[in-house]
């Protein structure tokens, strides 16, 4: 997997640079927009990321730079500009997700596996997702394990399919709360974990084998092997 | 116009101003034609009277010179030959009985008191009877008879009354003249006002480049409009600097701050980590979090604070907002044994930024959850009143001190550091930043015991509400 890099602070990023090759994925920088702009139009990478405030070229220029040449390729924006306001313009001028700095490099990892697995049109549409011995009937809305119905409400559904959708995809705290109930701002509590600890003991009570993995320092994953 | 209408233009003061000018202007008509007709009629009268006075003299005159016959003569003179039109003579005995003259009877009952006393006679004219008005003057004649003479009035009276008629109309036109413009001219002036207002409060409702019209008159309106547009030209200058200002603070201090948690970041990824640094490491981190989370809020309260308008605001159901978000945290306050309850109106719509009221009511409830003691309870309300939705969020808690909650509402208010809790001071400037950039209204109230949160946002489409609709109505 390749990753365009394009962010003018050499010192933050030397060390995602370093972070992200650590991490298994071939990553080139580009040091401010001109340049970024240009390599992102050369080379095919699968991903590029981005600094909003960028010397010569913005970031969201660039975007749309991209887009107006048929580029598809996903995009993450990091910016140090962080009201709602900015990220909605961010996600409109065509970026693909949105990340306020300073942000944990977990959260990032996450977020660049998120987009890279996407694959457009792909798993479109199958009615019934399966992990392990676990099932959920999208259109009957019925959850079972191992043949077992359990009982979840409307909200741990949508949970409990937004994980599975992403199956052994680490999903932090930050992306459930976006991606699940739409809050794009951090509550001081413990909210995603108390919602996580009564879906796990829905789905994994009595069960053989866990599904929902806390991932240290991340967030979660769901996935069939129980190894960490 | 709008604002005219949802006023009333009674209510202006240039309607005002212009009921007064109208009604000094009728004052100065009635008083001027009223005084020409009361001068028209006495002059009018007054030569009548001379006339009489005249011929009666002269009658007199004849009496001492010639005694009665020559009277009766001159009497019977006047009324047959050359006398004036509508002259009327009687030479009456001591009695008052007729002597002479072309009046049948003595009209009075005996001598009148009055100087010049009116009187009706009929007149027998070929064809048709009519009745005229005669005013008359009489002398007793030394030897006892009673000479009267009369001049018809109803030529005087006639003109008199046309005259009185068109000083009626003269009073009325011109009231109404006057009545018109004034109304026409603070129609005018209420409507140029009312754009002002307008203008005033699409800008205040977030269209900021909107400007006041300026006619090129280059009267005192335009003048008006001028400066005003002026200060506001200022205004946004000053909005977009202290944007600016904003952008560059959070970028120069995110920047670094972003440094810093990358290097521990990868501090901590590093494969042969002595676990007696991964410790400290993660301690430093969170508080760097805790400082760039506490840096976002300061700029999201400044940023509010600003004045600033919404940049996108959208239609946005309070009562399906709160609903969800009371559904969210319910399982959060399950397990520190407390009860949260929502009792919400659906389709309480506000114009708003989703995103900002979902964190005002978040942060309200996490106040709730971290001070209401197990075994409490929270109640989230959403009502609609009126032209405005209420929400409401109470616990039965410890409260806050009355002091407290009065300063609640100011910028920047640090509140709730009492119990070493850090955070929520800001949380609840927060809250008030947010309620003041939705134009709601924030009361932190004693729940008795406990707190209440009582947030009065306007609703989205009150200004087509019945409730208005129909005071604009009847304006």
């Amino acid at each position: 997997m390749h990753i365009l890099l394009i962010e003018d602070d050499t010192e933050a990023a030397r060390v995602l640079v370093n972070g992200l090759r650590e991490s298994g994925y071939a990553v080139d920088h580009a040091g401010d927009g001109r340049e970024g702009l240009s390599r992102a139009l050369a080379g095919r990478f699968d991903l590029i990321v981005t600094d909003r405030m960028l010397p010569h070229i913005d970031g969201l220029a660039i975007i749309q730079q991209l887009r107006r040449a048929r580029l598809a390729t996903p995009v993450l924006v990091l910016s140090a500009l962080g009201t709602v306001d900015d990220r909605i313009r961010g996600l409109k001028a065509g970026g693909d997700d949105y990340l306020t700095k300073p942000f944990a490099f977990a959260e990032l990892l996450a977020r660049i596996e998120a987009l890279l697995r996407r694959r457009p049109g792909a798993a479109a549409e199958s009615t019934v997702l399966r992990v392990a011995d676990l099932e959920f009937d999208l259109l009957a809305r019925k959850v079972t394990r191992g043949g077992r119905e359990i009982e979840l409400t409307s909200r741990e559904q949508k949970l409990l399919e937004f994980l599975m959708r992403r199956e052994g995809q680490v999903i932090t705290r930050t992306m459930l709360l976006e991606g699940v109930w739409d809050l794009h701002f951090d509550p001081q509590s413990n909210l995603v974990d108390v919602h996580i600890s009564r879906l796990r003991q829905a789905i994994d009570r009595g069960a053989e084998r866990l599904l929902i993995h806390t991932v240290r320092g991340s967030g979660y994953v769901l996935r069939e092997e129980d190894e960490e | 116009m709008r604002d005219v209408r949802r006023w009333g233009l009674f209510n202006t003061s240039a309607f005002r101003m212009s009921t007064a000018y109208t009604l000094l202007v009728a004052l100065a008509v009635c008083v001027t034609l009223g005084s020409t007709y009361l001068l028209t009629q006495s002059i009018v009268q007054g030569d009548v009277d001379l006339i009489i006075d005249t011929e009666l003299r002269s009658l007199e005159n004849q009496y001492v010179r010639s005694g009665i016959p020559g009277v009766t003569d001159e009497i019977n003179l006047r009324i047959d030959s050359w006398g004036r039109i509508g002259a009327v003579y009687m030479l009456a005995g001591p009695r008052f009985e007729r002597l002479a003259g072309n009046v049948t009877n003595w009209p009075f009952d005996g001598d009148p008191a009055e100087p010049y006393p009116e009187f009706r006679i009929e007149s027998i004219e070929p064809g048709q009877r009519s009745v005229h008005p005669v005013r008359a003057a009489v002398r007793k004649l030394p030897n006892g008879d009673w000479l009267l003479v009369g001049s018809d009035m109803s030529q005087d009276r006639r003109y008199v009354r046309t005259f009185q008629i068109a000083t009626l109309w003269g009073i009325g036109l011109s009231i109404l003249v006057a009545g018109i413009a004034g109304f026409s001219f603070s129609f005018r002036l209420a409507r140029r006002v009312g754009d002002v207002t307008d203008t005033c409060v699409r800008i205040m409702s977030g269209e900021q480049g909107h400007r006041l019209p300026v006619a090129g008159s280059s009267d005192e309106f335009d003048a008006l409009a001028t400066s005003v547009n002026r200060v506001l030209d200022r205004l946004e200058e000053q909005t977009r600097t202290l944007r600016a200002t904003f952008d560059s603070v959070a970028h120069d201090l995110r920047a670094p701050l972003h440094r810093l948690r990358s290097r521990m970041d990868a501090v901590l990824r590093l494969p042969a980590l002595e676990s007696g640094i991964r410790e400290p490491v993660e301690s430093a981190l969170r508080e760097v979090d805790h400082l760039q989370r506490t840096l976002a809020t300061l700029l999201q309260i400044a940023l509010a604070e600003s004045g600033a308008p919404l940049a996108s605001p959208a239609p946005v159901d309070v009562g399906e907002l709160a609903e969800e978000l009371a559904e969210l945290f319910e399982p959060v306050a399950r397990e520190r044994d407390l009860t949260l309850t929502a009792r919400v109106e659906r389709g309480v719509i506000v114009e708003g930024n989703r995103q900002l009221l979902a964190q005002l009511i978040t942060n309200l409830l996490e106040n709730a959850l971290k001070y209401v003691p197990a075994g409490g309870r929270i109640d989230v309300g959403v009502k609609r009143l009126a032209d405005r939705a209420q929400l409401v969020i109470g616990d039965n808690g410890p409260g806050m001190p009355a002091e407290e909650r009065l300063r609640a509402g100011e910028p920047f208010a640090r509140l709730g550091q009492r119990s070493g809790l850090e955070g929520s001071g800001l949380g609840l400037s927060l809250v008030s930043a947010i309620a003041r950039l939705h134009r709601a209204r924030l009361a932190l109230e004693s729940n008795d015991p406990g707190l209440r949160a009582v947030i009065s946002l306007p609703l989205a489409y009150a200004e087509t509400s019945p409730a208005s609709l129909s005071r604009s109505m009847s304006a």
